[in-house]
């Protein structure tokens, strides 16, 4: 019983050292909380979600009986083509769009018209100036959208010619509009998704998932990584300390932690940023706890194999790069090629992201096997970070 | 009857010194005379004659680099060992073998009847290291420090709030046990480190540089605390680099380049090197050295200025007066006469050569020169 008394005391004395030390630096603990939260607020102010339509020219040659009213064009991508003029001097046009001045040239064939009219297709060339492969693929859709829409006019002109002259001809033609021989299909869309989309929604839960990684990996990686550097483990070593206590009093002090955090972190963000929590706080305190559990272990193996406090600050900054590319917060998992899914489904915050979106935003939690992947990672780092401990306690070779 | 007053004064201050260490290892329990009371846990008493620590051709390599080479020593409980020595001679390596923190390469080490790398937990509970390096936490209070180290200890909240008071009145932190460690000043972290240390009450203390890099005064009052913590019976081994601290312990081990050079009482090296007492003497006028050479007793006399002679003798107490007359008798007025103390660093720098000199004439080196260890 004695033993058992002394064992807490021990654990306890570690959970409330490294809470003092935490809360001795309450400016520190504000920048990890509050940071990703003011940068998240800035954004939800000032981010529209509104994509500038690329400010285009049409060049059209001189012979051409094409339409030469910017409006024309504007109309067949709407939303997506800015038309600033409509030229036939296709080599001023070019030097515009390598110059910058403009995104988007689009280049008529010279007799449209007739090549049509003789069975053959013709083709608009299409050229853009962009380095962002966001805005290399916006350019492509809206070149499809144009050539779709333009397309669909041209089979609208000749459907209109063509009953025309079979009413002449033959009286009067089956009541088909030519606009609907044209476009005879259009789409009425419908989200069923319980919230509405929204940057921030979507966003809010992924920013909240990183920075609970980031605070655990961060502050235990440097904790254990400066006892170990200062001497403090020779104290250990010599001291009736086992490595299950100091692993627990620190597990406990950081969970602790990351509660008040994700408490602070979460009113905010659904009070203030209106970020919808559709599922309940009880099973979102148990997502928390699991990937805090999971994150702990990270920062643990990492101040357990890195050399100073400058390798241990590098490699939490590699797990947080990694986190960004990997882990959906940007770009889905799916994405990916399958080994690259592994490598992200091996960080703990792939599945708090997972996690806690579809929590927040749709009430339920559909991939019950990311619980468990948690748990499994917070484990086995867990047993790792204990058995490598249980070395470097037992004396320094 | 200046210079006898001085001499007898010496010698009764040295003998009283002595009588009282005795004193404590005799009875077995701590022994404050006059000092504060500070022991948490009662000293275990060892039996009689039994080392407390012992180390047996204890060596350490790293690598292709021996940092100790087969050293062997015993500690008596109730006393200091200072373990003096240059900076990288293998003092910390030592004692971090001593306490089970650092593996060693061969040898054997007995500390409290078990080996250090398998201590057991109770066994822990009666040792305590305080580490070369401020190791304690910069965010934490002085107070909170030593809580924590208690509490590593086991010790529970309401026993713990009054060893940390004990522990930081004896390293008088009591009054900055709100500050930050980091606040602290060179001096007062290492108090700090040492309040840490004796919280739970060891009954063996390794405490390594416990002085580095710290002013004179301040050196000396740690000094004080530690001899204190002897004299209630508690067993020490000190590191220090400063070779004129080993005055302050009661065996003293030296160890230049990994190895042990000489082992033994601080007294007891002093006549090793010098070869007996010695006594300084000043006359009217200058005299011939040959004069005392031929008094029985007098191993060998130099004159260190013109009217100073330096004289090697067996004992001084009984060949004072015996100089003093040979002297007059001689029509030499004697001015002062006094046994002088050669310092510890003319001690060291005595043995160091003595060591040299052996080894260039073949001798064994790893032989530490020893008498028999007695406190």
């Amino acid at each position: 019983m004695r033993n058992v008394i002394e064992s807490v005391i021990r654990m306890s004395s570690f959970t409330g050292k490294e809470l003092r030390e935490v809360l001795r630096r309450p400016g520190v603990l504000a920048s990890l909380v509050f940071g990703p939260f003011l940068i998240m607020f800035i954004f939800g102010l000032g981010y529209s979600g509104y994509r500038a339509p690329f400010a285009t020219e049409i060049v059209v040659p001189e012979n051409s009986d094409l339409p030469r009213e910017p409006d024309y064009y504007g109309d067949l991508a709407p939303g997506r083509l800015d038309v600033r003029d409509v030229t036939s001097d296709a080599d001023a046009a070019e030097q515009r769009l390598r110059d910058g001045a403009i995104d988007l040239l689009i280049v008529a064939p010279e007799n449209a018209s007739t090549e049509l009219r003789s069975g053959h297709q013709t083709t608009i060339r299409v050229a853009w100036n962009q380095i962002d492969p966001v805005y290399d693929q916006l350019a492509g859709l809206a070149t499809s959208i144009l050539v779709s829409s333009l397309n669909a006019e041209i089979v609208e002109t000749a459907a209109a010619e063509g009953i025309a002259f079979a009413e002449g001809e033959l009286g009067p033609a089956a009541d088909v509009p030519p606009e609907v021989i044209a476009r005879p299909t259009k789409a009425e869309t419908e989200n069923v998704a319980p919230t509405e989309p929204n940057v921030i929604s979507f966003f809010g839960p992924a920013v909240f998932a990183l920075v609970l990684q980031h605070l655990a990996i961060t502050l235990t990686a440097l904790s254990m990584v400066r006892e170990r550097l200062s001497g403090q483990m020779d104290r250990f070593r010599v001291a009736p300390v086992t490595s299950m206590e100091l692993l627990v009093g620190k597990y406990v002090a950081y969970a602790v932690l990351s509660l008040a955090v994700a408490a602070i972190v979460g009113v905010l963000l659904v009070g203030v940023l209106g970020v919808p929590l559709l599922g309940g706080w009880l099973p979102f305190v148990g997502i928390v706890l699991l990937l805090t559990f999971a994150s702990l272990g990270v920062g643990l193996l990492i101040s357990l194999v890195a050399d100073s406090e400058r390798q241990a600050v590098q490699l939490s900054m590699l797990v947080l790069l990694a986190s960004v590319f990997f882990s959906g917060f940007v770009l889905p998992v799916s994405d990916f090629a399958t080994w690259t899914q592994y490598l992200a489904y091996a960080l703990p915050v792939t599945h708090g992201i997972g996690l806690l979106q579809e929590h927040m935003l749709r009430g339920e939690v559909r991939e019950t096997w990311m619980l468990a992947a948690l748990a499994g990672i917070g484990l086995v780092l867990y047993v790792g970070s204990l058995m490598r401990l249980r070395r470097v306690l037992r004396r320094a070779d | 009857m200046r210079f006898a007053t001085r001499i007898a004064c010496a010698r009764w201050s040295a003998a009283a010194r002595q009588a009282e260490q005795a004193l404590v290892r005799l009875a077995g329990t701590p022994l404050a005379l006059g000092w504060r009371v500070t022991a948490q846990t009662p000293v275990r008493a060892t039996p009689a004659g039994e080392p407390i620590i012992a180390a047996s051709g204890l060596s350490r390599a790293f690598d292709d680099r021996i940092a100790v080479d087969d050293l062997t020593f015993e500690v008596q409980p109730g006393t200091i060992l200072g373990v003096v020595g240059p900076s990288g001679s293998g003092k910390t390596t030592t004692i971090r073998m001593l306490t089970g923190t650092l593996g060693r390469t061969s040898g054997e080490i007995n500390v409290l009847g078990e080996d250090p790398m398998h201590f057991r937990r109770r066994t822990r509970r009666r040792i305590a290291y305080m580490p070369q390096l401020f190791s304690l936490y910069e965010d934490l209070s002085a107070q909170e420090n030593v809580g924590f180290v208690a509490a590593l200890y086991g010790i529970g909240p309401f026993r713990r709030r009054r060893l940390i008071r004990r522990a930081l009145e004896v390293v008088d932190l009591w009054d900055a046990r709100h500050k930050l460690a980091r606040d602290l000043s060179g001096g007062m972290q290492r108090r700090l480190e040492l309040a840490c240390a004796l919280v739970h009450g060891p009954e063996v203390l390794f405490v390594d540089e416990p002085t580095a890099g710290i002013d004179p005064l301040l050196r000396q009052s740690i000094w004080d605390e530690l001899r204190r913590l002897r004299d209630e019976g508690r067993t020490l081994v000190v590191t220090t680099q400063y070779v004129a601290e080993a005055e302050y312990c009661d065996q003293v081990a030296l160890i230049v380049d990994g190895a042990l050079v000489a082992h033994d009482t601080p007294e007891a090296l002093r006549q090793m090197v010098f070869g007996g007492d010695v006594l300084e003497i000043n006359t009217a006028r200058a005299v011939d050295p040959e004069m005392l050479a031929s008094v029985a007793g007098v191993e060998s006399v130099r004159q260190t200025a013109p009217r100073q002679l330096m004289a090697t003798v067996a004992d001084a107490a009984t060949l004072t007066t015996t100089i003093i007359d040979t002297l007059r008798s001689a029509g030499v007025d004697v001015v002062g006469i006094e046994e002088h103390q050669p310092t510890f660093d003319e001690v060291f720098t005595g043995l160091v050569e003595q060591r040299r000199a052996a080894s260039d004439n073949g001798g064994d080196r790893s032989q530490p020169r020893s008498v028999t260890a007695d406190a």
